[in-house]
């Protein structure tokens, strides 16, 4: 599982900005390559197996199986926010894992969330971001689809490190347990990938943009300017505003639009 | 006490889908999203088609498409003739509503909580609606965050951009019609779009 690391390294290597392309993607080329494998490897493996399971488990097993994941993300997101100096989410996290584990039996079930203990499931990627490495190129990796270099190296190395040993003693269990991870995964997105195939044009850059968008919001992160069409975000100036018939706004001289247009995310 | 405060707008016959240019954007989208979920609540798998004829009938008119195409196109929009414009703003409803009805009922047990606060751009004409929808039954019990960004025309609020957990369902179109423009033109879009929405040919 080293393999987002030497993906890291072709990209240093490779450094290819395709002009006219999406400036958070310069590397194109190889993720669209990814893009197609991971494509068929869903279509061949993933997506039968995933409809496998669905039909094999009833859905309490499922929700079981993805509570006790979620469990050990929360393990994982409590060491994130505790290197984030993130004192509440941490404490939330602590509480989170020591509930579940205990009366949640194992993680079998989550109490906690009912409880009004929200999860936020930090990665190392978004530690990375909190210290200030926001913009990062979009990667696709491998099987596990949409990331970016900065998320990527996250993976990599938790993938590295820890690879579930602080839970299981075997290898192969450990093993064992990833495999059930991703098609448990896999499985939640059923039938969602049929509406992807019916919403996108291209699908590539449906989930690159979607996920992008998705990633930068969460982190609070605003690409700059320079990588945007400045022009772009004002929608006044396309479509010209109707005047409200009765409204009092209608009084008021049209204003210079300078508010942004998308729901900009809370600074 | 939204959910009852719609309730009794329901009883009072008062929510209508129709807007009148006095609501406010939060009463806009929490009653029709309310009303929706009613509906699909009916949906027991025989009514399928019906149900989903219904919630469009009245979700659809609460969006202003063209300037949804607008957002999405970007500043290629002023390039297209008036007439490229009505016809990318019908294939691009066409293609968002046929893709978002196939899969609204999987939202039938949903639960939406719109936010009593909307947050008011431009002089009181746009305002964003944020809202916390939850799947029960779903494996991931995590909350989804939608918001509607709204904005104020001659027939009230009207829905032009609508984001899940930041991620614009709108602007996600806007490099692959760039793309599309920049290799075949507005009308190599068009075409695009129409072969996409012709049944069949999904691609």
């Amino acid at each position: 599982m080293k393999q987002p690391l030497i993906l890291v390294a072709c990209c240093a290597l490779a450094a290819c900005a395709s002009p006219g392309g999406h400036p958070q993607d310069p590397l194109e080329p190889m993720n669209r390559a990814v893009f197609s494998f991971n494509d068929k490897a869903d279509q061949y493996v993933l997506k039968p197996v995933a409809e496998g399971y669905r039909y094999i488990t009833p859905q309490p097993v499922r929700t079981a199986v993805g509570n006790v994941f979620d469990n050990l993300r929360d393990v994982y997101s409590l060491a994130n926010h505790a290197l984030q100096l993130e004192g509440k989410k941490t404490a939330t996290d602590v509480l989170r894992v020591s509930i579940n584990s205990t009366f949640g039996l194992f993680g079998l079930i989550d109490l906690a969330t009912p409880m009004g203990l929200p999860s936020y499931k930090a990665t190392l990627g978004d530690t990375f971001a909190h210290y200030g490495w926001q913009q990062s190129s979009y990667l696709v990796l491998p099987i596990l689809g949409p990331s970016t270099i900065r998320d990527g190296t996250g993976v990599g190395l938790s993938f590295g490190y820890s690879s579930g040993s602080w839970v299981f003693q075997e290898n192969r269990d450990a093993a064992a347990a990833t495999i059930l991870y991703g098609v448990a995964s896999r499985e939640k997105l059923l039938g969602l990938d049929e509406t992807f195939s019916e919403a996108a044009l291209d699908r590539y850059s449906y989930m690159r943009d979607g996920y992008l968008q998705y990633r930068n919001a969460r982190l609070g992160f605003t690409p700059p300017a320079s990588q945007q069409n400045p022009d772009d975000d004002n929608i006044d100036d396309l479509v010209p505003e109707d005047t409200p018939a009765s409204a009092p706004a209608a009084a008021a001289p049209q204003a210079d639009a300078s508010a942004p247009v998308a729901a900009a995310p809370a600074p | 006490m939204k959910k009852l405060f719609t309730t009794l707008l329901l009883m009072l016959g008062l929510a209508t889908p129709a807007m009148a240019a006095g609501d406010s954007p939060v009463d806009v989208i929490s009653t029709t999203s309310q009303n929706a979920l009613d509906l699909l609540k009916k949906e027991n798998g025989k009514n399928t088609a019906q149900v989903r004829k219904q919630v469009e009938d009245m979700v659809v008119p609460l969006f202003d498409f063209t300037r949804m195409t607008a957002l999405a196109v970007g500043k290629d929009w002023r390039a297209a003739t008036p007439a490229q414009q009505t016809q990318l703003a019908e294939q691009f409803q066409t293609l968002l509503v046929r893709t978002y009805s196939s899969t609204m009922t999987r939202f039938k047990s949903a639960q939406i909580d719109v936010k009593p606060n909307a947050q008011i751009n431009n002089n009181g004409r746009e305002a964003v609606v944020k809202s916390e929808v939850t799947l029960p039954g779903n494996g991931d019990k995590k909350n989804v965050m939608v918001d509607y960004t709204l904005y104020k025309g001659a027939q009230g609020w009207k829905i032009f951009n609508v984001s899940v957990e930041g991620a614009s369902l709108v602007t996600i179109y806007r490099n692959q019609f760039g793309e599309e423009i920049r290799k075949n033109g507005v009308d190599g879009l068009i075409k695009l779009l129409k072969d996409k929405n012709q049944p069949g040919k999904a691609a």
